[in-house]
């Protein structure tokens, strides 16, 4: 079915929101998705992955520093989607950045990582360069570079298979922000598939001119977890519209 | 033609004009009291289509002898082409229910962009009279519903069949034909969002154009429609509506607590509408000379209000009493004004001493009227992004005296005083209709809307206090990861801290919290008249009443349907 980025981004909300995402996390995490959708990037595909688990969060433990200086954080998300923890990842090394011309935040044990792209977007905005780095996969990984210069409102996106993979934590992703320089990133494997900021822009003017595809069943069941912020209609709650 | 960087110095920094200060113009009560202005999104949207001579007219009309069937209209505006498609079915009176919750309706609409074939009108005629239940694509951009005034609508079939004209104190006490329940846009039910309408459609990017055009639409249409039927029933008899009670036909507007949400979830946009009235105010206070012209509009201005609010009848009590007093307001404000006025800052001190909030506000929106040269223009300022962007950067401290200067109103609220959080807002199961209910309803509170900004402000600044005494060098960006659960609170305080007025200053909370203010604040940006409480939820009102109708386009234009008079027929 066809809906409009405001329907899919209301519906996203409520579901956060049902799920237990705070204030201000769930406006996040629902304008992540539409982000990536409205892009060409897939946000539904992400979320679709993501849907099963998202309640979870609920029940772990708030992400914490675990390391800090003036120009580096390392932030453990205890198993967190990204959605519901990186904008504020990607805040500190916002700040850190403006303090110190370059800064770097790795955070580990984040699940969803695909989802950074609108938080370094939106440093683009700010005036700042922002790029993003992570590997996928435990069978087939792969590895994604994600980055955007300052000032520019479309970030580059690439992304390639990987043979072979250390010991290294499987969830991590590194921020890398600089209000002095260009940390424009893509990945040196030639096979690797790149879509440029002009692809980006393009795909988001199609989703403005026709709105969104999605699958019923998708459709469906953010809409089915969304109403858990909604109450039950009663007389009662009847009387509470100021019924005529 | 001024820039956005010249209305930008204008509010703040060494050259600002002297606007009212936050803390009286974003009081619930205050904004509660506003009244449509030059300003308000009808008048900028007539003012629009009859400077640009936009060419509207049915290029199918198709409805029997009752009325029921299909009317399209062509509109060539001044950038793009679009179609207005109206369905008209039959409803019994039963059935007829203003709610939200409702499921049919006699009339239905759609305003959708390029002209209309047989298949799409097919299309639109499967989805557009289930309303909600129904699906478009992105080509619409509104859509909407109206039911008949069951006082007027077949007494005034009645009268035109019959030859003669409605008696016109019938018409006065209910100066429409249909209510609309509901103006959908911005990408509900499938329809294209705004940003494709702001980028794409220049004749309607300004906030609630097309909503506002449409409702324009509906009032032209009843007015056909209601001709179409007396001529239909006695031809032989039938005479056309006076043109001057014509122009007095509006159309009703039913409006209830789905309305409140968006003020407090649009705090950006709903600032820069108020900056936009305010400077205009103060640019007439600064640079606004008067003349003997000037003083004689005045004059007849505040007359003209006087006797638009004795004509407003309404059954409730509290807004009879308003009435009563605005009417007393401007009969001061005229005793005042006839003993000579050198400046304006003297006529509004002597309206803040004497006379009502609602009159204070009536007084306003006259002076507006005053000075089509310094008002007009700002109305080409109502959009805005709507970022809520955070500064991760700002220290953890600074964002402490933020909120101790700019939200020293919501720190001056006792919370733990009894019924200080007696309310909640919540959306029911039922269309998601926002509702409010009490927190006796405990699950029904674990629902409840992030509406109580000056709540979350509090304990945001409890938390804040304690952790800045801690870490009195870390930044607002350090501070969140820390707590999380604040991000919502302390992105929308550094962002409305650089607005120049910034949030709604009320609990809205309070077992007292009076929700209408909020649907009044916005409906007189709309620019509707005639407020009609129903309870403190839900308010009737009229829009259009006095605007120049379709016809009049392309002929001379005056724009002065500012609180229009019953006519004089």
């Amino acid at each position: 079915m066809n809906i409009s980025m405001n329907e899919l981004k209301a519906a996203l909300r409520r579901c956060f929101e049902a799920s237990g995402y705070f204030v201000g996390n769930y406006e996040d995490a629902a304008n992540m998705v539409l982000w990536l959708e409205k892009h060409g990037l897939h946000g539904l595909r992400e979320l679709q992955n993501t849907l099963p688990y998202v309640g979870e969060d609920l029940h772990k433990s708030l992400s914490n520093v675990i390391y800090e200086d003036s120009t580096s954080a390392t932030i453990d998300a205890h198993g967190r989607s990204s959605l519901n923890c990186i904008a504020s990842a990607v805040d500190l090394a916002h700040a850190k950045a403006l303090e110190s011309g370059i800064a770097t935040v790795t955070v580990h044990n984040c699940h969803n990582r695909m989802f950074v792209l609108k938080a370094l977007t939106d440093r683009g905005r700010s005036g700042i360069s922002a790029a993003a780095y992570w590997k996928n996969g435990s069978d087939n990984i792969t590895e994604h570079a994600a980055a955007i210069k300052s000032g520019h409102r479309y970030p580059s996106y690439s992304e390639s298979s990987v043979q072979t993979v250390g010991n290294e934590d499987k969830q991590a992703l590194t921020i890398i922000c600089s209000s002095r320089v260009d940390v424009g990133l893509s990945l040196q494997d030639q096979d690797s598939t790149i879509i440029s900021p002009q692809q980006v822009e393009r795909n988001k003017n199609h989703c403005v001119e026709h709105g969104i595809t999605i699958c019923d069943k998708l459709w469906e069941d953010i809409n089915v977890i969304g109403q858990g912020v909604l109450v039950e209609n009663t007389e009662r709650s009847r009387a509470d519209a100021g019924g005529q | 033609m001024t820039t956005y960087a010249a209305i930008q110095s204008s509010i703040s920094g060494d050259n600002a004009l002297p606007l009212r200060p936050e803390s009286q113009v974003m009081d619930l009560e205050r904004l509660g009291s506003f009244h449509q202005s030059r300003l308000s999104f009808m008048r900028t949207l007539v003012r629009r289509v009859f400077k640009e001579r936009w060419k509207i007219s049915p290029t199918t009309f198709d409805l029997d002898k009752d009325g029921y069937g299909t009317v399209i209209y062509d509109i060539k505006a001044a950038n793009s082409n679009f179609s207005f498609v109206i369905f008209s079915n039959y409803l019994s009176d039963d059935e007829r229910n203003d709610r939200v919750i409702a499921t049919k309706w006699d009339l239905t609409m759609a305003l959708v962009e390029g002209s209309v074939d047989g298949d799409y009108v097919e299309k639109l005629r499967e989805n557009v009279p289930k309303q909600e239940a129904g699906r478009v694509d992105s080509r619409v951009f509104v859509l909407s519903r109206a039911n008949r005034s069951a006082r007027n609508f077949n007494y005034m079939i009645d009268c035109l069949a019959n030859g003669q004209q409605p008696d016109i104190e019938k018409i006065a006490k209910v100066g429409y034909l249909y209510r609309t329940t509901a103006v959908y846009g911005s990408g509900k039910l499938g329809m294209a969002d705004w940003e494709k309408v702001s980028t794409k459609h220049r004749d309607f990017a300004r906030p609630f154009a097309g909503e506002m055009f449409v409702c324009m639409m509906l009032r032209n249409f009843s007015l056909l429609q209601v001709e179409h039927i007396a001529k239909q029933r006695q031809t032989d008899t039938y005479t056309p509506m006076d043109y001057d009670i014509k122009r007095y036909i509006g159309i009703g507007n039913s409006t209830g607590l789905g309305m409140a949400p968006y003020l407090v979830n649009h705090p950006v946009l709903i600032s820069r509408w108020i900056e936009m009235r305010e400077l205009a105010l103060a640019r007439i206070r600064t640079l606004g000379a008067i003349d003997s012209r000037i003083h004689y509009h005045l004059i007849s201005l505040l007359n003209r209000c006087a006797l638009h609010t004795k004509q407003t009848l309404t059954e409730d009590e509290w807004q009879t009493s308003n009435n009563t007093a605005v009417v007393g307001d401007l009969e001061r404000l005229v005793e005042f004004a006839d003993n000579g006025l050198s400046d304006w800052n003297t006529i509004i001190h002597f309206s803040e001493e004497n006379c009502s909030l609602q009159g204070q506000e009536m007084l306003v929106s006259v002076l507006l009227e005053l000075y089509p040269e310094l008002v007009d223009e700002l109305e080409n300022f109502h959009c805005t992004d709507e970022f809520l962007d955070l500064d991760p950067l700002m220290p953890a401290a600074r964002l402490k005296e933020i909120m101790a200067t700019r939200y020293d109103w919501a720190l001056a609220i006792d919370f733990k005083a009894p019924g200080a959080k007696e309310t909640y807002w919540y959306r029911s199961q039922e269309k998601m209709e926002p509702r409010l209910g009490s927190i006796s309803d405990v699950e029904g509170k674990k629902k409840q809307m992030a509406l109580g900004v000056g709540y979350a402000v509090r304990k945001c600044f409890d938390q804040l206090s304690l952790y800045v005494e801690k870490n009195p060098t870390h930044s607002t960006a350090r501070f969140l990861v820390a707590y999380p659960k604040v991000r919502g609170i302390v992105r929308r305080v550094q962002c409305m801290s650089r607005s120049k007025y910034g949030d709604i200053q009320a609990n809205l909370l309070d077992q007292n919290v009076l929700p209408m203010h909020l649907l009044r604040c916005k409906l007189a940006f709309f620019g509707v008249s005639k407020f009609d409480p129903r309870s403190k939820l839900w308010v009737r009102n009229t829009m259009f009443q006095g605007a120049p109708l379709l016809e009049d386009i392309g002929s001379t234009f005056s724009d002065d349907w500012f609180m229009p008079l019953t006519p004089s027929v």
